[in-house]
């Protein structure tokens, strides 16, 4: 069969059935591919393999697969420590945030997307400017204004900073989509006498739900793997986020390697499999909204 | 031939949004509908956004430059002291050390991952068996925090129980978190490892709008495949490229929470970076005024950035 490559090309269409043939037969790209996966995934593998060890194991069995697995981490993770408490928390901080992000975004995402007036240009620049605003750069500042309008520890502060630096992101990849859906259908309902309010809600937002999808589950990720303000804006243990919780855990017990990875398994288990059940659609949303910002 | 097609590709990869109609009718009814554009609605349908962001970001810049110009003891705002604290920074060994070691750490972290990426994004894009499961086992490290990669790779490179037998090499004993050096070198590869997926994902996007024509036609035309790559691939996705490297750009010299959860910024201070400075300043010793001097220096520098870059891509598509 590679003999064919060398040969000289005639048609087209034929042309197009060797090249495939000739790239599956390619054994250095799946060389190439295994060890990419490896780097990536070794890390994780290695902690998860930890998470199995009883806690002697771990000092002493060096090998990928645990000599004697115990579930006793898990035990301790899920039944006598604060995660189930932090994931508790997150997964209500994360909810909320994503639910305040989109019905902002969605509404002004459909205005820059369909409607022209004064201040059009001048407004979305600003939005979306202050994506270029880094984090670390106003942490000061939002501090100081948490504590002087008494939002300093609450649930409150996280969703409303967190809602903010999504949005221009969201703003962007929910326009990218909306410009994707012809204007007919806007049209077509106009003249069937609908109000612009019930043209938009009702036969536009429906059309918009898969990039509402994806835009959802990514600002629903950049909170739950967020350290910066959930280590700053809250300070007592029964409101912390999980990033901070698994950090506060290496100090707080010392070491306990076993102990650690297992809650570091059990807090990214419902984000892997989000991402492996939305995989084509995550990566769609993000090259949207990111390529154009 | 490839070359006579390029230009229109070009504007092609910075203009297409998924499968979109044509661009210029839907355009021209766009405005149509525009015209009867109702004024309140659209203010209305914007403003909740423009009113959360300008509380949220732009108050608080302006908030950071005028406190980082004030003395400060905890959280009480003092004297005016102008441009002390920014002084500091640039006069003193340590801020000078922290820009440089900065600056290491973004060309170091970029050098790799962009090469890197942009081969993923090629090898992703293949017609190979297995593609969907490899194409999730290779972008997995997205999902991962900053705080979990930091805490599994330090566990990964313990020289002592890490499964890669750090503790007894041929050389000696190998332990990344001892030496500054070698603290710097851990802290590039881990940031490698969680931001490659991201710019991969936007490498394949882009791949994926070059018509496999164009690569056909350079074939038929004799070119091997580094030929193909250096004089089709490569140049249509220059766009592209630029847009991850801002990207890149501003979220390493940015970034605080990987730095501060690996390293720490030491040892010997080896990993002490300008974000992380601006970090512990503030939140570790409550030095407010200081610490924002430090937030206002990543801002100039990110407007820097991104103004060069912006230039650059401006310049390179006038030739």
């Amino acid at each position: 069969m590679t003999e064919l490559v060398a040969g000289p090309l005639p048609a087209p269409g034929r042309s197009k059935v060797r090249r495939r043939r000739r790239r599956r037969t390619n054994p250095l790209i799946y060389v190439a591919l295994v060890a990419a996966s490896l780097f990536a995934i070794l890390p994780i593998l290695w902690g998860v393999s930890t998470s199995f060890k009883s806690e002697s194991a771990t000092l002493s069995d060096q090998g990928w697969i645990p000599q004697v697995f115990t579930l006793e981490n898990y035990r301790l993770v899920l039944f006598e420590s604060k995660i189930p408490l932090y994931l508790g928390n997150t997964l209500l901080v994360a909810g909320l945030t994503v639910i305040a992000t989109i019905v902002i975004a969605i509404f002004g995402a459909y205005a820059a997307a369909r409607f022209r007036f004064r201040g059009k240009t001048a407004s979305l620049f600003l939005i979306l400017m202050t994506s270029m605003i880094p984090g670390i750069a106003i942490l000061v500042p939002l501090y100081f204004l948490a504590v002087q309008l008494g939002l300093y520890d609450t649930y409150a502060v996280m969703v409303v900073v967190y809602t903010a630096w999504q949005i221009p992101t969201v703003i962007w990849m929910l326009k990218g989509f909306f410009e994707s859906i012809p204007d007919s259908i806007e049209e077509a309902g106009r003249v069937d006498g609908a109000s612009h309010w019930k043209v938009m809600t009702r036969l536009i937002f429906p059309l918009a739900v898969p990039g509402v999808a994806a835009a959802a589950v990514i600002s629903f990720i950049y909170v739950w793997n967020d350290f910066l303000i959930a280590s700053t804006m809250i300070s007592s243990d029964d409101k912390r986020l999980v990033a901070v919780g698994l950090y506060n855990y290496l100090s707080q017990y010392g070491i306990v390697w076993g102990q650690l990875c297992a809650a570091v398994v059990v807090s990214i288990i419902p984000i892997v499999i989000v991402f492996v059940l939305m995989e084509r659609r995550i990566v769609a949303g993000l090259s949207a909204g990111a390529t154009k910002g | 031939m490839a070359i006579a097609v390029h230009p229109d590709v070009e504007v092609d990869v910075m203009t297409t949004n998924e499968a979109g109609p044509p661009e210029r009718p839907r355009r021209r009814r766009g405005r149509g509908v525009g015209d009867r554009s109702p004024l309140g609605l659209s203010w209305g349908l914007v403003l909740p956004a423009i009113v959360i962001v300008a509380v949220v970001s732009i108050f608080p810049i302006v908030y950071a430059i005028n406190l980082s110009l004030h003395e400060t003891t905890y959280m009480e705002v003092g004297d005016f002291v102008g441009l002390e604290h920014f002084l500091r920074i640039f006069t003193s060994p340590d801020g000078l050390a922290e820009i440089g070691r900065s600056l290491v750490y973004v060309v170091g972290s970029l050098v790799i991952t962009v090469p890197l990426s942009l081969a993923l994004a090629s090898l992703l894009n293949q017609q190979v068996r297995f593609r969907r499961v490899f194409r999730v086992l290779i972008l997995m490290p997205w999902v991962v925090s900053q705080t979990v990669a930091a805490l599994l790779w330090k566990w990964l490179v313990n020289p002592d129980y890490g499964p890669l037998g750090l503790g007894d090499l041929p050389t000696g004993r190998l332990d990344f978190l001892a030496n500054p050096v070698l603290a710097m070198v851990l802290l590039i590869v881990v940031n490698v490892w969680i931001s490659y997926p991201l710019a991969t994902i936007l490498c394949l996007a882009s791949l994926q709008t070059i018509p496999e024509e164009l690569r056909e036609a350079a074939e038929v035309d004799g070119a091997g495949p580094f030929r193909r790559f250096m004089k089709v691939t490569l140049p249509l996705m220059k766009p592209t490229l630029f847009v991850v490297a801002i990207q890149l750009t501003l979220l390493y010299f940015n970034m605080v929470t990987l730095v501060y959860t690996l390293t720490g910024g030491g040892p010997l201070d080896g990993t002490n970076l300008l974000s992380l400075s601006a970090y512990k300043q503030s939140f570790e010793f409550f030095n407010l005024g200081l610490g924002a001097a430090y937030s206002v220096v990543l801002f100039a520098f990110n407007i820097l950035f991104g103004a060069a870059y912006i230039r650059l891509l401006r310049s390179d598509r006038n030739d």
